[in-house]
């Protein structure tokens, strides 16, 4: 039976982890290689790393941490933040990542998911959605760009299922509203989106303890679960998690 | 002795190359590890792993390209009877043909063609059922006393992505399915060639152990 996957996701800028609130304030927090071991020997079903980088130069010291983390974390790795090209995908590939998550460049440049997929294949292309509520728009929720400063007019609904039919293999849906306050994932967009598409959905955005993750599998059908902060700051373990899920009925890895 | 991964411009090989190594350093295994598409250096090989991501009408356009591969393949494979392991779309291309996007033939070194994952209905939570095949599962195995599958109980769990899975293949060929809305053959092989539909290189331990198990058979 497929288990429902925990992935935790490491912010990453100039090569080192680092936490902060809203990418203000960032604190140097460890070393993403270390962390993603230890997560991965720990239970982690994928790592996730999402580069926070402003710059050209800050972001190469992203390969090196990518090319160490996959000789020493042997389960995959999406890797997002700052892909605006088909070189930036084969460059992170290269590096050693198994998927590439792609957000704002996905928008400003409708057809990279289309060549990304047609020349790596689906698999390995995640559109990485941020979404805010908007009851102008049609579904409820309209997509932003830029960590959810910049608003897009399209709405989160048409926009998932263009992507996944220009090829994307996997949402990565983060709700902006929910995003870093530990209340809970957005079920109600949640289940919008697993409702509507045929690829594997991660809920993201708000995880704060085990019972947001249940309620994202069994209220919103989530295919995957990706927290930060609850896993980095030591609240909740993978395994606790996990334990709570599988107490729940989700068949888990363990 | 050296292991051959072969290289015809389809993903993933750092991450075939990394599972390998470590396996063999663990293990302590006197082999060395070749990422070509030199047919002489492909010859040379001991081992023969074939590596494949993405659609399978591109990897097999990927395989054809360089020429006398396919060729040097079947007669390493077939005639000198040399180990061979098929990842993915590297197992996949072991089969009759596939009905990925167009009627595309493989190798046809083992029984039963390649179509689409059915996705009707919803799994045990309810949930609907999604395109690819993405994540952990375990498998369900036929043949308990085969060496490829020693010290690998059936709770251990395996990634795949797929969207395309086995059909029509012979019983006896199949060494362990998973299941996924149905039944998916999840190893495949007979006498020195085998494939795999999930990705060893990224199953963490259970995939290490695996990959040693093949190396020793």
């Amino acid at each position: 039976m497929l288990s429902t996957r925990v992935i935790p996701c490491l912010d990453v800028h100039n090569g080192r982890t680092v936490k902060g609130i809203n990418f203000l304030n960032l604190q140097d927090a460890g070393d993403p290689v270390e962390q993603a071991k230890l997560y991965s020997e720990v239970g982690a079903d994928e790592i996730c790393f999402l580069d926070i980088s402003a710059t050209n130069e800050q972001r190469k010291a992203m390969f090196d941490v990518i090319s160490k983390t996959a000789e020493t974390s042997l389960v995959p790795l999406t890797v997002g933040g700052g892909v605006n090209s088909l070189d930036d995908f084969r460059n992170l590939l290269n590096s050693g990542a198994d998927k590439v998550s792609i957000n704002s460049s996905a928008v400003y440049n409708s057809t990279l998911i289309n060549e990304a997929s047609f020349k790596f294949g689906n698999q390995c292309v995640v559109l990485a959605i941020d979404a805010i509520k908007n009851f102008k728009m049609p579904s409820g929720y309209e997509v932003t760009t830029h960590g959810g400063r910049k608003k897009t007019q399209i709405d989160v609904l048409k926009w998932a299922d263009q992507g996944v039919k220009s090829g994307a293999g996997e949402i990565l849906l983060t709700s902006m509203t929910t995003d870093g306050t530990k209340s809970g994932y957005n079920l109600e967009l949640t289940k919008l989106i697993t409702d509507n598409v045929d690829v594997p959905v991660i809920a993201s955005g708000g995880a704060g303890k085990p019972e947001h993750m249940i309620d994202a599998v069994l209220k919103s059908g989530a295919s995957a679960v990706l927290a930060a902060s609850i896993f980095h700051f030591g609240i909740y373990s993978i395994a606790e998690v996990k334990k709570e899920m599988s107490n729940n009925g989700i068949n888990v890895r363990v | 002795m050296k292991l051959i991964i072969i290289d015809y411009g389809s993903g993933n090989l750092r991450s075939v190359e990394n599972a390998f190594k470590k396996t063999i350093i663990d293990n302590k295994f006197k082999i060395n590890i070749e990422v070509t598409n030199d047919l002489q250096n492909i010859r040379k090989g001991d081992f023969l792993v074939l590596p494949g991501v993405g659609s399978f009408p591109d990897c097999s356009k990927g395989l054809k390209v360089i020429d006398g591969l396919v060729e040097t393949l079947s007669e390493e494979v077939i005639h000198k009877e040399k180990p061979f392991l098929g990842i993915c779309v590297g197992m996949q291309l072991m089969v009759d043909y596939s009905l990925e996007k167009i009627k595309t033939s493989g190798f046809g070194w083992l029984k039963g063609y390649l179509r689409k994952i059915k996705i009707s209905g919803s799994d045990y939570l309810g949930r609907r059922y999604k395109i690819p095949h993405m994540g952990w599962n375990n498998l369900n195995v036929s043949d308990k006393k085969h060496p490829i599958l020693r010290n690998i109980s059936e709770e251990e769990q395996f990634y795949f992505v797929h969207s395309y899975y086995l059909d029509k293949s012979l019983e006896s060929e199949v060494l362990a399915n998973t299941i996924y809305n149905h039944e998916i053959p999840a190893i495949i092989g007979k006498k020195n060639y085998f494939g795999v539909q999930f990705h060893p290189e990224k199953s963490s331990f259970a995939g290490q152990k695996f990959i040693s198990n093949w190396i020793k058979l």
